[in-house]
């Protein structure tokens, strides 16, 4: 009963040019994920479906079909090597919505199509969650539902533009039902059935090993590596050193976080107020998190890691938010014999001539701090520079550093201050991690980047426990103060670090007027995605369960959550279809008042049938009641101007419902 | 007695999912089941707008009723066999066009219209009548598949004021025997068959100047006048009676016939039957009563 022109007709011209642009642009987005040998058939089956519109081409037959069938299971298979999953999954009904359309009998077919049309479109977010692709997409399903609107309404007189406003105020009206259903349908821990294997290749993150080079290219990469809230001011760009992992272990070249490390984590003591701070980690596939230095507290399901360092039990694969406190200046005490042990070992071949110079500072001074404060005189005083572009080493980094080259960054002076530390007889280790970061005020938080990867140092002195150094300071203090985008900047324009005085050093760092346009734009679209990133990718259980919480449903059962669910949505779609009735009856005030009238002259007997015109009404009502006849005209004549002669409508109006409300079958016209 | 309009109210509408629209279910369960298990909130967004759509849609169906006027309109009598077709006017005083309104009776869809905005639609509904008399207009549905054919909207059986008149099946026309003598005009009344040319005679004051034979004239013949049988200013009878022997729907389609055939001949006629009498008269108000009269009559 759903259609009468299920005839030869179907499908019309129409329905099939909306199908085949619906489809796409629900398709385009897929093109990459989707065998060029399988586009070729469906782009074939497209043109013949156009073909047998055009009555150039004739309807496959059943062998056909099923030989076609076949064809798109064979292609995939022979592609994926399995017809299930996300891949083959995908790529097989993208198949099969083409074949449907050579098979375009009746209204029911070429809505099917349109059904695996939102499938699909589902199956595009499978492969990226951008804002971009949401908002195409969005349009696509306008596109769809008009679609599905034409198909379901056959031979009516919608034309294209009507069908897409129509689908526009349905989707505009499932909106609230919409986000209702997205924020409080109760969400599960990980998946039912498990995902593909292959999801989590191309991020970026930070490696346990350190070779010369190996940050140097992390910080060619301005992707985010993570965005941090502060609950008060953030600190100063200088004192945020996010550290990540500690390097213990040398083998002459580069450093290695070496075997893992099984001394208790030893606490302590902090005068501060704790810094308290929410990260957002950005996907590394690495088991490893930043920290601001030093943490104070273990969020659930993570631990830390001797050197105070977090880490997780699995790799990151998924934006990760977790919240910490940290004390900013801290006092460690006591070293573990095997720590101190490790942290002063050197590969006993390796970097004679660093040896050397640390052994000679040793012989004037046995003060850790002394020696300390003299090696970073040595890189302040001596030829040393801060360059992105270092030349290559060979053999002995180390040597060939402090002794030839004297250009180099961050890696370069913590490998080689700890390598000094170390053969003088101080315990240390080379941290990496990041420091400084983006304050995107707009937002209210911090962006930090895969540019801001730095490395430093950390030695253990006598009464002070670990300490912090950072040996690239002593040389481009620009770098700590002000941050790795500072330091491009004057690299970029031809500027020598360590070098200016501050005012200078302040002008070349100042923006051009584009330039600080460019940097306002890029900072308020970080907070667009960073608003994406909180409300669509990492609304995961927990963060349901805190906004729960925030709403006051604390320790709500599921019953209760159900029901205030249920409760949600009949008052949304009460309040839709009170709006929508009330609009309804708003339309015509004019006739709402002459019907008012009909009424009081049907409780006198004189009922007005379907077909009597309102003038005709009148003459009757007129000869059966003299007595009222004056009042009918005039209410008669308001009406009928208002609606049949081009009258200025308000104030006819009012005089109409004057008369209407005034009029009474004992008194007449009042 | 049933109103002969009616605005369709709350209480009035039902409204319950299609076929098309269990498939949807089934699509929105399976799209949730896939957001769930790659626990993807664009995917989860996308399977509640579609939910949050099918919800709008059914109060778009309901709307699509409500308030809707169906009226009665005309419908013009017929002879028994012939197909009644009721005029329905469906009346829409929204600001918006109602599409794809559709009407059904006894399970088929009899009509499918959109309504503009503020504006009526009249559409007819057929129905092949069998005996003479009244005709009521069967009882029959509105319902909609708009917007999206998800859901199926539909009003409760309308049954309206609303009959039409069924006039007897007129007699074929070889069946009907002359006027046998029953006429009591000025002379027997010519053989029906219509305006059959009979011949020429000389003209005489008063011939209509129509049925002057000008071609005649031109020859130089004369003045003729064109004589057809039927015609001319004769007053017929036609009675009950005449058919005797015939029981009395027999008689009834035999007088129809002669009704029919002395309007077409342009006789004055007169119609008796054992109840009622009508005055020798022509033309359509005078047709129209006769057979209303034979359509009615309850001997």
């Amino acid at each position: 009963m759903t259609t009468v022109t299920a005839s030869i007709g179907y499908p019309d011209r129409t329905t099939v040019y909306w199908l085949i642009a619906t489809s796409t642009l629900v398709l385009a987005p897929l093109a990459p994920h989707v065998p060029l040998a399988l586009w070729g058939v469906i782009a074939g089956l497209f043109v013949w479906r156009y073909a047998i519109m055009a009555r150039a081409g004739r309807a496959p037959g059943r062998l056909l079909r099923l030989g076609l069938v076949a064809l798109v299971l064979v292609l995939v298979y022979q592609h994926y090597r399995t017809l299930i999953g996300r891949d083959a999954g995908i790529a097989l009904l993208t198949g099969l919505l083409a074949l449907k359309f050579l098979e375009l009998k009746n209204p029911r077919d070429a809505m099917l199509c349109v059904f695996l049309l939102y499938f699909l479109m589902l199956g595009s977010f499978l492969y990226s969650q951008s804002i971009g692709l949401a908002l195409y997409l969005l349009i696509a399903a306008l596109a769809a539902t008009a679609a599905l609107a034409r198909i379901a309404l056959p031979g009516s007189a919608l034309d294209g533009r009507q069908a897409l406003r129509l689908a526009g105020g349905l989707l505009l009206k499932a909106l609230p039902f919409m986000l209702i259903l997205y924020l409080l349908f109760p969400r599960i821990q990980g998946s039912l059935w498990g995902l593909p294997h292959d999801a989590y290749s191309g991020l970026t993150g930070m490696s346990d090993e350190m070779t010369p080079g190996s940050i140097n290219q992390l910080s060619q990469s301005d992707e985010v590596a993570f965005r941090v809230s502060f609950q008060g001011p953030p600190p100063a760009v200088k004192d945020s050193y996010w550290r990540v992992l500690v390097m213990w272990d040398s083998d002459g070249r580069g450093w290695s976080r070496g075997p893992p490390a099984f001394w208790p984590v030893l606490s302590y003591q902090s005068h501060d107020a704790p810094l308290a701070y929410e990260i957002s980690f950005e996907p590394s596939n690495k088991p490893w998190l930043p920290a601001l230095d030093l943490p104070g507290s273990v969020p659930d399901g993570l631990r830390m890691r001797p050197g105070y360092v977090l880490e997780r039990n699995q790799p990151v694969r998924e934006r990760l938010r977790y919240q910490l406190v940290s004390y900013p200046h801290y006092h460690t005490g006591d070293i573990e014999p095997a720590e101190r042990q490790r942290a002063l070992r050197l590969p006993p071949t390796a970097s004679p001539r660093a040896r050397e110079l640390a052994l000679g500072w040793r012989a004037q001074t046995r003060d850790g701090a002394a020696i300390v404060a003299t090696a970073l005189a040595h890189f302040r005083t001596q030829e040393f520079f801060y360059s992105l572009e270092p030349p290559l080493l060979g053999a002995d980094p180390v040597d060939e550093f402090l002794f030839d080259t004297r250009r180099g960054f961050c890696e370069h002076y913590a490998s080689a201050f700890v390598t000094l530390m170390r053969a003088a007889g101080i315990p240390s280790r080379v941290v990496i991690g990041y420091q400084g970061g983006e304050f995107n005020a707009a937002g209210d938080y911090l962006i930090v980047r895969q540019l801001d990867a730095h490395a430093w140092a950390e030695v253990w002195l006598a009464g002070r426990g670990w300490v912090r150094v950072d040996p690239t300071g002593a040389v481009a203090p620009e770098r700590i103060e002000y941050g790795a985008e500072a330091l491009r900047r004057l690299a970029s324009r031809g500027q020598r670090f360590g070098e200016l005085p501050p005012e200078a050093l302040s002008l070349a760092l100042g923006r051009g007027w584009f330039e600080g346009l460019y940097r306002h734009g890029r900072l308020g679209l970080d907070v667009v995605n960073n608003t994406w990133n909180r409300w669509v990718l990492d609304y995961t259980k927990e963060r349901q369960e805190t906004l729960l919480r925030n709403l006051g449903f604390e320790g709500a059962t599921r019953t209760t959550l159900a029901s205030a669910l249920g409760v949600l949505l009949a008052g949304a779609l009460a309040l839709l279809a009170l709006w929508m009735w009330r609009t309804d009856r708003a339309t015509d005030p004019a006739r709402a008042a002459y019907e008012r009238f009909c009424r009081k002259l049907a409780r006198a007997g004189l009922a007005r049938v379907a077909h009597e015109g309102p003038l005709d009404f009148a003459q009757r009502c007129g000869r059966a009641r003299p007595d009222l006849k004056p009042a009918i005209d005039a209410v008669t004549r308001s009406y009928v101007g208002l609606r049949y002669a081009d009258l200025k409508e308000r104030e006819h109006l009012r005089t109409l419902r004057r008369l209407v409300a005034h009029f009474s079958v004992k008194r007449g016209l009042a | 007695m049933s109103p002969d309009a009616i605005t369709l109210g709350r209480r009035q509408v039902y409204i319950l999912p299609t076929r098309n629209g269990l498939m949807f279910t089934l699509v929105l369960t399976a799209l949730l089941l896939a957001a769930v298990n790659y626990n993807n909130g664009l995917a989860y967004l996308l399977t509640f707008l579609l939910a949050g759509v099918a919800v709008v849609s059914i109060l778009y169906a309901n709307r699509n009723l409500l308030r809707l006027r169906v009226a009665a309109a005309a419908c013009p009598p017929v002879f028994a066999g012939e197909t009644a077709y009721f005029g329905i006017t469906l009346t829409n005083d929204h600001a918006d066009t109602r599409l794809g309104v559709v009407i059904e009776c006894r399970k088929h869809e009899v009509a499918r219209v959109d309504i503009p905005a503020r504006a009526s639609v009249t559409v007819m509904l057929p129905v092949p009548s069998r005996a003479r008399g009244y005709l009521d207009c069967p009882p029959f549905t509105v319902c909609t598949y708009f917007p999206l054919g998800l859901f199926r909207a539909w009003s409760r059986r309308i049954a309206l004021a609303h009959r039409c008149l069924v006039y007897p099946r007129p007699a074929r026309a070889e069946v009907v025997p002359p006027q046998s003598g029953s006429a009591s005009g000025d002379r027997p009344g010519p053989a029906p068959g219509g305006d059959d040319f009979a011949g020429l005679r000389p003209f005489r004051l008063g011939d209509p100047p129509q049925h002057v034979s000008w071609k005649a004239a031109a020859r130089g013949q004369g003045l003729h006048t064109k004589q057809f049988s039927g015609s001319g200013q004769d007053s017929v009878w036609l009675e009950w009676q005449a058919f005797a022997p015939l029981d009395g729907e027999a008689r009834l389609s035999r007088l129809t016939r002669a009704v029919l055939d002395a309007e077409r001949a342009g006789l004055r006629y007169g119609l008796r039957l054992p109840a009622q009498e009508f005055a020798p008269d022509s033309g359509a108000v005078h047709r129209r009563r006769c057979l209303e009269a034979l359509a009615l009559f309850a001997g």
